[in-house]
This record gives C-alpha cells, sequence and structure tokens, in this order.
C-alpha cells in the first residue's frame, strides 16, 4: 500500500505529469462533449478508432522523446515516416511469412535511416536541427520515388495483427511501447541517454561514449518512425508518400505536450505518449463539439503553448512550495 | 544549448568587431570566412549549372534566379535576425499566408484601399512576432514551442476566418498599383530586387552600425553575459520576433503582389527554406554569428540548386533527394560545430 502510493507520488511528480494531466483534462473534455452531443457515451467502436488513429502517432513521439532527451531534434521523421509507408504500402502484400518478413526489412530501413542522422549530428557534428532538415528532404525525396501517387496495399493477415478493425490488438502494441521503454530507460544505454542529455561534457568526462549513444537514439528514433509508418498503412490501408510530414510537428507538439523538457535530460517517453493521445483526443474534441474543422490547427497551436505554460506554471509553484518549506 | 553559449565566450571580441571588418583571405574572421563560403557555394552552382546548360548564366536567367531568391531573402532576413540570438520562428509560413490573405481581403483590388491593406499586413505580422518575442522572453516558452504553437493559431484562424479561402472577398486581387510596382523593370532591373537591396541595407546597418546591432550580438553570443552587462535581453529578443514576423508579412505582400492573388499554403516552402538559407549563409545556428550578406548568397544558391535541377528535368523526388544533399554537403563543409564538448 504505502509502496503504491509512493509509486503514485513519484508518477504525479515526475517530469511526465505534465504529459498525464492534460491527457486526463482532455479525456474528460472528450466524454463531456462526447456525450451532450450524442447523447450517450462513447462505444468501444469509438475506443477502437482513437487507438487505432493515434498509435503512429505514439511512436513517431516515442522516438521523438529519446532524441529530445538528448537535447537533440529529429524533424527528419516525417521522410522516414513517408518512407516507411512507402515501402509498406508497395510491398507488404500476399499471405503466409512474406508480409512479415518485409515489415521486418522495413523496421530494419528505418533504423538505418535513423542510424544515418546520429553519424551526421554525432560523428560529423552538425547541429541536429540542421543534420535532420537536410536528410527530410532525401528522405521525403526516396518516399515519393518509392510510391509516386498515393496508393498501394497491405497484407490483410498483417492488418488482422496490428489494427485488428474488431478487437483492439493495438492495446498489445501499445502496452510492448510502454514496457519497452520502462525496461529501457533502466538500462545502461537508457541511463546514458539522460547523462548525455542533462549535460554532455560532463558525461563524456565519466566515460560515456555520447556519440555511439546519440546514434543510437537517433536509430531508435528511426525504428519508431519506421513502425509509424507500418500502423499508418495497417490503418488507413493505403500509402500516401506525404503522408509523414504531420508528423514533424504533431510529434514535437507531443513530446512538448509531455513535459520532456526542450534543454534535454528530463522528461519521459510515457509523458510524450499521453501528450500523444491527447493531441488526437483534441481533434475529436472539436470534431464532436461541432466546430469547423478548419479552425484544427488553431486550437493544437493553442492547446500546444497553454500546456507548456501550465508546465512553467506548475513548476514554478512547485519550486516557491519546496522553498517554503 | 545555454551552456555552450557562455563556453564561446572569448570570441566575443572577434565577433563584435565581425560585421563592420572587411578582410579578406587568411585573416578573415570566421563570420567574414563563412560570408564567403556562402558566396563560393552559390557561385560554384551557378558555374555547374552553366556547363550543363549555357543558358543558365545568362542575364535573364540570373534574373529571375534573383526574383525567386528575394523572397526567400525576405523571410530568411527574420529568421536570421532570431537565429543570431539562438532562436528559431517556426511560424514564418502562416504569418506570410495569413498577411497575403488580409492584403488582398482588405483592399479587395481597389487602389485607395491598398496603404490601409499594406498597413494592416504588416502589423498583422509585427503582433504576431511580437506575441511570439513575448512568449519566448517574458513568458519562458521555448522558441521551438512558441513559434510552432503560433504557426497552428495563425493557420486555423486563416483557414477558420476565410472559410478555406471560399469567402466573398477572398477572391479579390492585389490593387493593381501594387501589382505594377512588382513587375516594374526599371534599368531592365525587377523593381522587387530594389527591394531586396532595400532589406539588405536596412539588416546590415540595423546590425553592423548601431548599439541595437551590438546588443544583437551580445545577446547571442552569451545571453547572462549581455545581461551584466546592462543589456535589455528580453527587449532585444521581443524586437527581433517582431521584425521577424514583419519580414514574413513583407515576403507575404511581395508574392501576393507578383502572382496576383493569394493561395491556402503560399507560405508552406519557406519554413525550411528560410532555415536553410540562413545556415547555408554562414549563420550559426547556435546564435551570435553570421551576417546578411551570406544569407544572400544562401538564399541564391537555393535557388539555383533548384533551378538547376529543373532545367535538366530531373524529377521531383529526385530533386527533394538531391537538394537535401547539397544542403547536407555544404553543411558538412563549413555548418559543423567548433566541438560538441
Amino acid at each position: 500500500m504505502r509502496d503504491a502510493m509512493g509509486w503514485l507520488r513519484r508518477l504525479l511528480d515526475g517530469p511526465a505529469s505534465l504529459g498525464y494531466a492534460v491527457l486526463v483534462a482532455t479525456t474528460v473534455v472528450y466524454f463531456a462533449v462526447y456525450t451532450s452531443n450524442l447523447g450517450h457515451l462513447p462505444t468501444s467502436f469509438d475506443f477502437l478508432s482513437i487507438l487505432n488513429t493515434t498509435l503512429p502517432l505514439v511512436f513517431v513521439a516515442i522516438g521523438q522523446s529519446l532524441v529530445v532527451i538528448t537535447g537533440g531534434i529529429d524533424l527528419s521523421v516525417g521522410g522516414i515516416v513517408a518512407c516507411c509507408v512507402a515501402i509498406t504500402a508497395t510491398t507488404v502484400d500476399g499471405t503466409g511469412v512474406m508480409p512479415f518478413a518485409w515489415l521486418l526489412l522495413v523496421l530494419v530501413l528505418g533504423t538505418l535511416a535513423g542510424a544515418v542522422n546520429g553519424i551526421i549530428i554525432a560523428r560529423a557534428r552538425v547541429a541536429p536541427i540542421l543534420a535532420t532538415l537536410a536528410t527530410l528532404s532525401i528522405f521525403s525525396g526516396i518516399a515519393l520515388w518509392v510510391l509516386p501517387v498515393p496508393g498501394g496495399y497491405i497484407s490483410p493477415s498483417v492488418r488482422m495483427v496490428l489494427t485488428n478493425p474488431t478487437i483492439p490488438t493495438g492495446l498489445i502494441w501499445l502496452g510492448l511501447a510502454v514496457v519497452g521503454w520502462l525496461v529501457l530507460r533502466r538500462t545502461r544505454f537508457g541511463m546514458r541517454v539522460y547523462a548525455v542529455g542533462s549535460d554532455e561534457a560532463s558525461a563524456i568526462a565519466v566515460g560515456v561514449p555520447a556519440a555511439r549513444v546519440k546514434v543510437g537514439v537517433y536509430a531508435l528514433s528511426g525504428l519508431c518512425s519506421a513502425l509509424a509508418g507500418i500502423f499508418y498503412v495497417s490503418t488507413t490501408t493505403a500509402g500516401d508518400a506525404n503522408a509523414g510530414a504531420p508528423f514533424i510537428l504533431t510529434s514535437i507538439a507531443s513530446v512538448v505536450v509531455g513535459g520532456v523538457s526542450f534543454a534535454g535530460g528530463r522528461g519521459s517517453a510515457l509523458g510524450a505518449m499521453a501528450g500523444a493521445v491527447a493531441l488526437t483526443l483534441v481533434i475529436d474534441v472539436i470534431f464532436f463539439a461541432g466546430i469547423d474543422p478548419l479552425y484544427q490547427s488553431l486550437f493544437q497551436g493553442l492547446f500546444l503553448v497553454i500546456a507548456v505554460l501550465l508546465g512553467t506554471g506548475a513548476a514554478l509553484v512547485a519550486r516557491a512550495r519546496r522553498g517554503t518549506l | 544549448m545555454n551552456a555552450s553559449h557562455d563556453r564561446r565566450a572569448p570570441d566575443t571580441t572577434e565577433l563584435v568587431l565581425a560585421p563592420t571588418g572587411t578582410m579578406v583571405g587568411s585573416q578573415a574572421s570566421p563570420t567574414a570566412r563563412r560570408v564567403l563560403y556562402a558566396w563560393a557555394a552559390a557561385i560554384a552552382v551557378i558555374v555547374i549549372g552553366a556547363t550543363f546548360n549555357r543558358d543558365f548564366a545568362t542575364w535573364s536567367s540570373l534574373r529571375v534566379m534573383l526574383v525567386v531568391a528575394s523572397f526567400i531573402g525576405f523571410v530568411a532576413a527574420g529568421q536570421m535576425l532570431v537565429v543570431l540570438v539562438g532562436g528559431i520562428d517556426l511560424s514564418i509560413p502562416w504569418v506570410l499566408n495569413g498577411a497575403a490573405i488580409v492584403l488582398t481581403t482588405t483592399s479587395l483590388g481597389q487602389t485607395g484601399r491598398m496603404p490601409l491593406a499594406i498597413a494592416l499586413a504588416l502589423g498583422l505580422g509585427a503582433l504576431i512576432g511580437f506575441t511570439n518575442g513575448m512568449g519566448v522572453a517574458w513568458l519562458g516558452v521555448p522558441a521551438v514551442v512558441m513559434t510552432l504553437g503560433m504557426n497552428g493559431v495563425m493557420q486555423g484562424l486563416t483557414l477558420g476566418l476565410s472559410k478555406g479561402l471560399t469567402c466573398r472577398s477572398c477572391a479579390s486581387y492585389a490593387p493593381q498599383p501594387l501589382r505594377e510596382l512588382f513587375v516594374a523593370k526599371p534599368f531592365g532591373i525587377p523593381a522587387q530586387l530594389f527591394l531586396w537591396v532595400g532589406v539588405a541595407l536596412f539588416i546590415t546597418v540595423l546590425l553592423s552600425l548601431t548599439t541595437f546591432g551590438r546588443r544583437v550580438y551580445a545577446t547571442g553570443v552569451s545571453q547572462r553575459a549581455a545581461f551584466l552587462s546592462g543589456i535589455s535581453v528580453r527587449g532585444v529578443t521581443v524586437a527581433l520576433y517582431t521584425l521577424s514576423g514583419v519580414f514574413a508579412a513583407v515576403a507575404g505582400i511581395a508574392l501576393v503582389a507578383y502572382g496576383g492573388q493569394p493561395s491556402l499554403g503560399l507560405g508552406d516552402p519557406y519554413l525550411f527554406e528560410s532555415i536553410a538559407a540562413v545556415v547555408v549563409g554562414g549563420v550559426s545556428i547556435l546564435g551570435g554569428r553570421g551576417h546578411y550578406a551570406g544569407v544572400v548568397a544562401g538564399s541564391l544558391t537555393l535557388v539555383a540548386v533548384i533551378t538547376f535541377l529543373q532545367t535538366q528535368r530531373v524529377p521531383e523526388y529526385g530533386r527533394s533527394i538531391i537538394y537535401g544533399l547539397v544542403i547536407l554537403v555544404i553543411l558538412l563543409t563549413y555548418g559543423r560545430d567548433k566541438s560538441n564538448a
């Protein structure tokens, strides 16, 4: 019991608490708006559709949060997602083992693309925002080469496993992502990610191979983008070479709402995941509230700025309270 | 990032001298050298283009490239100012688009309403820039977040208020005198380029010859040192973001005057192009170093690369890949940090 309380307090005191708070608030608003407009509670179909549409962003947000924790930023997620969407939508077909072998290849390609970013950033010492800006253009071009016009297909057997339209298989993958992060954070690599993010010079001084950690982090971000691409095709059952672009800004927004500090060294991928779900819910809230969808980005923008201001305000209050004690 | 600002403090004297210095060669300051690299890159691209296609470097072709580059030059002017203090402005696309739509919908194509329309468009840019600056400097919101959020706010407002550009006044054109002004070619030089020269002079004078300019570089090198020496860091930051908003609006007005009518997504390409032009132009993304002369070369380089690929009939995917590779090569040549540690 006491253990559970301590765990709860750690959860609420942690940097990701902003993400959880925003997610809870958005969920409450979602329920209120949905119920008052449709006269009944959201059905299991609604939950399933939210789950499946939010999964790609959740994955990109995990990768982006890892990068931001090291003090970097990854703009090329848009390009890697687009690339993987294009490759998935043109290759993953048929039955048996083949489609899954192709999926594995897509994941490997995404990881390699991310590793290229990492090498440019860590070994050639180009600022992350610039390096990934250049590779974004390259990866987007490759996506357009693979899939010049929107279309493509995906094997139904893959779809049944990834985003089954009737049973929430997405929950399994979401759960695996959460567990994956909880494990990763406790590994030596996870510790080093935070060390590099909070003070790179000190981290190097105590023997952390900072360059290798960064390459690893960007490679993981590439892997997450590849997962996002696969889940995107699985949900929409078709591909589009321009599908990746929105993920650049929404993944950064998720990370920010999730309480990950842009100065590096602070935050958790769980917060970013909560931020990603909240950001997707906002769109549903706007839809069910009968607001013209043209105003969608207005609310997303306000949501972003206000969430950060709330986070800053909460931190100030917490610091003031600690000061008086 | 803040820590690295302080660590580069010993460079201060060199940096403050750099903008006014015109040294060339081995004694050149890092800033002057980066400006030279930027021009070398621009000339290299044009020379490569000319070897493939003899018409590439003719005056008529260069003139078109310069006009296209000038739009990037306008937004990059604002982007450079905020990058100089270690910030970034991601709200440029929809500030530009919003200003362009405000111009046509308030002027309704009538000459008499033109001054009001221009004032409103510029005012919108200034207001959004000011809000960005206040958010970054006073509320402590990270620049990426503040300007990203503002871009969303402007996009939503622009789309919503103009009903997706289907409102009744949305079909109107830019006033005729404004359009003629931008199509005019005194002495065979497009009038647009005179405006660009004006912007370049303004930025150069502001940064190199005024106290404000010195404060900008000082703030960019080390915010804490600047603050301790009595500079209103917050005031400087707000002023720079406001200017960035104004320059985005200028680009919006110029684009509408040039094309006649605004479209949705008019500003979208200018987000990454403004950042790329600034960096190819030798401005340090960490702040504190850079000169607009380099940014001019950077804008020209980007446009020359795109134009070259178009004349070679490279398909869109190839253009995108090669464009990225060129930027990457330029970054690896002179866009690298001295040291990470």
